[in-house]
């Protein structure tokens, strides 16, 4: 604050700076502050490295062919997950193949855990609300996250 | 600015799991990435969505940030662009080409300094403000209100002869001005 500001100029300032901080819904700091809970989450990150909604020619063809509106593949070092969003929910594939189970962690704070089949196979009914990641515990104790998706 | 001690150390135990630490850092900062998200004019979803990921990423990069004190900028840069995305992603297909990028929306580097600096000073006044005696803070609330309070009314309230409301006043912002929070602020102008 600069030391030659006036009273008038000072009180005008501190009116402004708490405006700005009662114009924030509290429910948006209280997001914020449960994010947290996301601190030093020890799994493989496995990254986004396919997505149809940026590849015009695969959206097209999967609108025609099938009922799924959105394909996503998710990378990390060991794993690929494999993903088909329908209305209906969401069908995966985690590479290479095996049992386990399935989490899908909404950041709104929800979480729903399915079985992955020994052939890795999982779906997840309904859709997990946007955005989600999903968290991948193979039977052989790998743990796996993917980056955030949102539908 | 940049070097404001008080963010450095928020930074810092926010890294070793320090929640109240965290917390602070959202309280400090959440106004910030509010204001740039009404630039986008996003629906209330769409807001949400962009504070989530903007805090998610900000504890994923805790302990990785190069230069803990350019934490505002980046949470402003991460704020518009994640407001670019949503709202592109919002925008219905058939309707994109008829709604080409609002240029405008997307700020240059000099309207995100001058966000990040007004954020900085708007939180480091209300830390000031956090720490006044509880009559200073009471007086100076009634001089913020909207509307504006007769002297008088003031000091019904308070139960405080009129007259002395005014050199208090005084009082109380010179507390304010002097105050620790604020000191960066001071060497930063001079």
């Amino acid at each position: 604050m600069r030391d030659d500001w006036d009273d008038d100029r000072l009180l005008a300032a501190l009116r402004e700076a708490m405006a700005a901080r009662q114009a924030v819904p509290a429910k948006f700091i209280e997001t914020g502050k449960n994010a947290y809970a996301w601190h030093n989450v020890d799994a493989e990150l496995a990254q986004l490295t396919y997505d149809s909604r940026h590849d015009e020619g695969a959206l097209a063809r999967i609108r025609a062919e099938t009922a799924s509106v959105r394909a996503l593949t998710f990378s990390s070092a060991r794993f690929m997950i494999e993903l088909e969003v329908t209305a209906a929910g969401l069908l995966g594939q985690i590479m290479p193949p095996g049992g386990g189970t399935i989490e899908a962690e909404s950041q709104a704070g929800g979480t729903t855990i399915a079985a992955i089949d020994e052939a890795g196979g999982f779906s997840l009914d309904p859709l997990p609300a946007s955005p989600f990641r999903l968290r991948c515990r193979t039977a052989d104790g790998s743990d796996v996250v993917t980056g955030w998706i949102t539908l | 600015m940049r070097d404001d001690p008080v963010v450095v150390a928020l930074v810092a135990r926010a890294a070793q799991g320090d929640q109240i630490a965290w917390n602070d850092i959202v309280e400090r900062y959440a106004p910030l990435v509010w204001s740039i998200c009404a630039r986008y004019r996003l629906s209330g979803q769409d807001v949400e969505d962009v504070g989530q990921t903007v805090w998610l990423r900000l504890v994923e990069q805790l302990g990785k940030l190069r230069e803990p004190a350019a934490l505002p900028g980046w949470i402003a840069t991460t704020t518009q662009r994640e407001c670019v995305r949503v709202s592109r992603a919002s925008r219905r297909p058939d309707r994109a080409a008829a709604e080409p990028d609002d240029l405008e929306s997307v700020a240059g580097p000099v309207v995100i300094e001058q966000e990040v600096i007004t954020a900085e000073t708007h939180a480091a006044l209300r830390a000031a403000f956090a720490e006044l005696p509880l009559r200073c803070r009471q007086l100076l609330t009634l001089l913020m209100s909207d509307p504006a309070r007769s002297y008088l009314e003031i000091s019904t309230i308070l139960q405080v002869p009129v007259g002395s409301i005014g050199p208090e006043r005084g009082r109380c912002l010179q507390r304010l001005r002097r105050s620790s929070c604020l000191a960066a602020y001071i060497d930063n102008a001079v």
